[in-house]
C-alpha cells in the first residue's frame, strides 16, 4: 500500500444470509481526498461506508485501513486493532445519534476522556474550540433534545472531530434534515475538506458532492457501477446505469408518472 | 379511639422495620438485577440459561411458597434462618428476579445507533455500557422501577406469616388481643397507603429530573 493511501477496499462483499447487500465493491482513498458516494437506495452505500470502521462485517474482501488488514469472513480484528481504527477514523451519522442524557459538551468530551484519557479540562477546551467552529458555543450546556437537526448534526460533527481522527466517514449527514437545515451541516463538512481532511461521504446532495469531493463513486444495483473524479462522473457518465441514475435524480420531473403509463379507472375495472 | 392509640406506635415501629427491609432489599436487588440482567443479555450459554431459569422460576412460583422454602424448608439440612434473616434473602431473591427483567428490557429499549455512535468513537464495550447505555436504561425503567417497589413493599405483608414483626403482624397481634378487627386492619391499611403515596412521589420527582433530556 503506498503511504499515500489511508483506506483500500478490495472487492469487498457482504451478505446477510442470501440476500446481498453489495458485492465486489473497490474504492481506494488518500490522504487529503474527498470521495462521495453517490446512489439509489438500497444500493448498500450505508452498510459499505459502516464496513469502513467495521460496524459491519463483511463476507469476502480485503479492507486496508491505516495500516491495518482485514479480510473478510474469517477471523474478526482484534479489539485493539478495532479499537485502533475507530480512535483514527471519525463517523457521522444520518440520525445524529447523539447521547440524550449527555448535554453537549458531555457528548463532545466523553470519547476523549475515557478513550484517549484526555484531562478533563483540556477536554472541555477543546470541545469549546470545536463548538466555536461550527457556530454553537453558546449551546454547550444544552441537551440535544432541545436542538434542531441541524444543530445536533453539527454537534455530531464535534463529537467525532474531538477525537483528531485522520479520516471522517460521512453515513447520509444531511438527509433526516428539514431542508433550510441543511445548509449549515454542508458548511461544517465544507469547511473540513477545505482544511484538508481525508473524507468518505454517502449523501443525495448532488450539488454538494460535485462542488467538495475529489472522487465519485456511483453504487447501484449492489455494486460500483461507476468511479472516476467528481466532475467527470457527474457531468458526463460512461455507464447507462450511472447516466440514467443522474438523470433522475437531476430531473425528478421528467420520470414518468407510473400511473400514467396503465391508467386504471378507480375501482380497478377496465 | 384509645385503641388507636394504644397501637399507634407499636404498628408505626412495624412500619419502619418494613420501610427499612424494603429499602436494603432493594437496593441489593437493583444491583443484583443490574448484572443479573447483563448476564442474560451478554453472558455466555450458561449463565443466560441460568439466569433464564432464576426468572422463571421466581416469577412462576407462588410467593408464599418461596418465602417457605427459605423459612421452613432449609431447617431440613439444619439451616435455621432468623426472621429477618430469611425476609431478606426472599425480598432480595425475589426482588432480582423482577428488577432483571425490567432491567432487561429497559436495555434493549437503546436504540442500535447509540452502540454504534458509541462503537464509532472507540469507546470499549464495558465503557459504552457504564457511560451510554445504562443511564439511559434506567430513564426508561423509571416508571415500571417505581410500581416494583411498591410491589416489595407490599410482599413484606406476607412476612408476618413468618413472624417478622412488621406493620401487618403488630395489627394482627393486636386484633387477637382486643378483638377491633376495623380499627387496626384499617390503621395498618393507612400505614401502607401513605408508605406507597411516598414512593409514587419519589417516582415522580425522579422522572421529572430525568425529562430535561427525555
Amino acid at each position: 500500500m503506498s503511504n499515500d493511501v489511508v483506506i483500500r477496499a478490495d472487492r469487498l462483499s457482504k451478505r446477510f444470509g442470501t440476500l446481498t447487500v453489495f458485492e465486489d465493491v473497490s474504492i481506494e482513498v488518500k490522504k487529503r481526498e474527498v470521495v462521495a458516494i453517490i446512489g439509489p437506495s438500497g444500493a448498500g452505500k450505508s452498510t459499505f461506508i459502516r464496513c469502513i470502521n467495521y460496524l459491519h462485517t463483511f463476507n469476502q474482501g480485503t479492507l486496508e485501513i491505516l495500516g491495518h488488514t482485514i479480510v473478510g469472513g474469517h477471523n474478526h480484528p482484534s479489539k485493539d486493532v478495532l479499537q485502533d481504527i475507530r480512535t483514527r477514523v471519525g463517523m457521522v451519522f444520518q440520525t445524529f445519534n447523539l447521547f440524550p442524557h449527555l448535554n453537549v459538551i458531555e457528548n463532545i468530551t466523553l470519547a476523549p476522556v475515557e478513550v484517549k484519557k484526555v484531562p478533563r479540562a483540556q477536554a472541555n477546551a477543546r470541545a469549546m474550540e470545536l463548538l466555536e467552529m461550527v457556530g454553537l458555543p453558546h449551546k454547550a450546556e444544552m441537551y440535544p433534545k432541545r436542538l434542531s437537526g441541524g444543530e445536533q448534526q453539527r454537534v455530531a460533527i464535534c463529537r467525532a472531530l474531538a477525537m483528531e481522527p485522520e479520516v471522517m466517514l460521512f453515513d447520509e449527514p444531511t438527509s433526516m434534515l428539514d431542508p433550510e437545515l441543511v445548509g449549515e451541516v454542508l458548511a461544517a463538512i465544507r469547511r473540513l475538506a477545505k482544511e484538508g481532511m481525508t473524507m468518505v461521504l454517502v449523501t443525495h446532495e448532488m450539488q454538494f458532492a460535485k462542488e467538495v469531493a475529489d472522487t465519485v463513486v456511483i453504487m447501484a444495483d449492489h455494486g460500483v457501477v461507476e468511479k472516476g473524479p467528481a466532475r467527470e462522473v457527474l457531468e458526463s457518465p460512461r455507464t447507462e446505469r450511472a447516466q440514467s441514475f443522474l438523470h433522475r435524480v437531476l430531473n425528478p420531473e421528467e420520470v414518468p408518472d407510473p400511473l400514467e403509463q396503465e391508467v386504471l379507472p378507480i375501482g380497478g375495472r377496465r | 379511639m384509645h385503641i388507636a392509640l394504644e397501637y399507634a406506635g407499636t404498628i408505626g415501629v412495624g412500619g419502619l422495620k418494613d420501610v427499612a427491609l424494603t429499602v436494603v432489599s432493594l437496593i441489593l436487588s437493583i444491583i443484583l438485577g443490574t448484572l443479573f440482567a447483563l448476564g442474560r443479555l451478554y453472558g455466555p450459554w450458561p449463565v443466560r440459561t441460568l439466569i433464564y431459569w432464576y426468572v422463571e422460576i421466581i416469577r412462576g412460583l407462588p410467593a408464599i411458597l418461596q418465602l417457605f422454602i427459605i423459612y421452613f424448608g432449609f431447617t431440613q439440612w439444619g439451616i435455621n434462618f432468623s426472621p429477618l434473616t430469611a425476609a431478606l434473602i426472599w425480598l432480595v431473591a425475589y426482588g432480582t428476579g423482577y428488577a432483571v427483567e425490567i432491567f432487561r428490557s429497559g436495555i434493549m429499549e437503546i436504540p442500535t445507533g447509540q452502540r454504534e455512535a458509541a462503537a464509532a468513537l472507540g469507546l470499549s464495550s464495558r465503557t459504552t455500557m457504564i457511560r451510554v447505555v445504562v443511564p439511559q436504561a434506567y430513564a426508561i425503567m423509571l416508571p415500571p422501577l417505581t410500581s416494583f417497589v411498591v410491589l416489595q413493599l407490599k410482599n413484606t405483608t406476607l412476612l408476618y406469616l413468618i413472624g417478622f414483626a412488621d406493620i401487618m403482624y403488630e395489627a394482627r397481634l393486636g386484633v387477637d388481643a382486643t378483638n377491633h378487627a376495623a380499627i387496626l386492619y384499617f390503621m395498618a391499611a393507612l400505614a401502607y397507603l401513605i408508605l406507597s403515596l411516598i414512593i409514587g412521589r419519589v417516582g415522580v420527582r425522579l422522572e421529572r429530573n430525568v425529562a430535561a433530556y427525555r
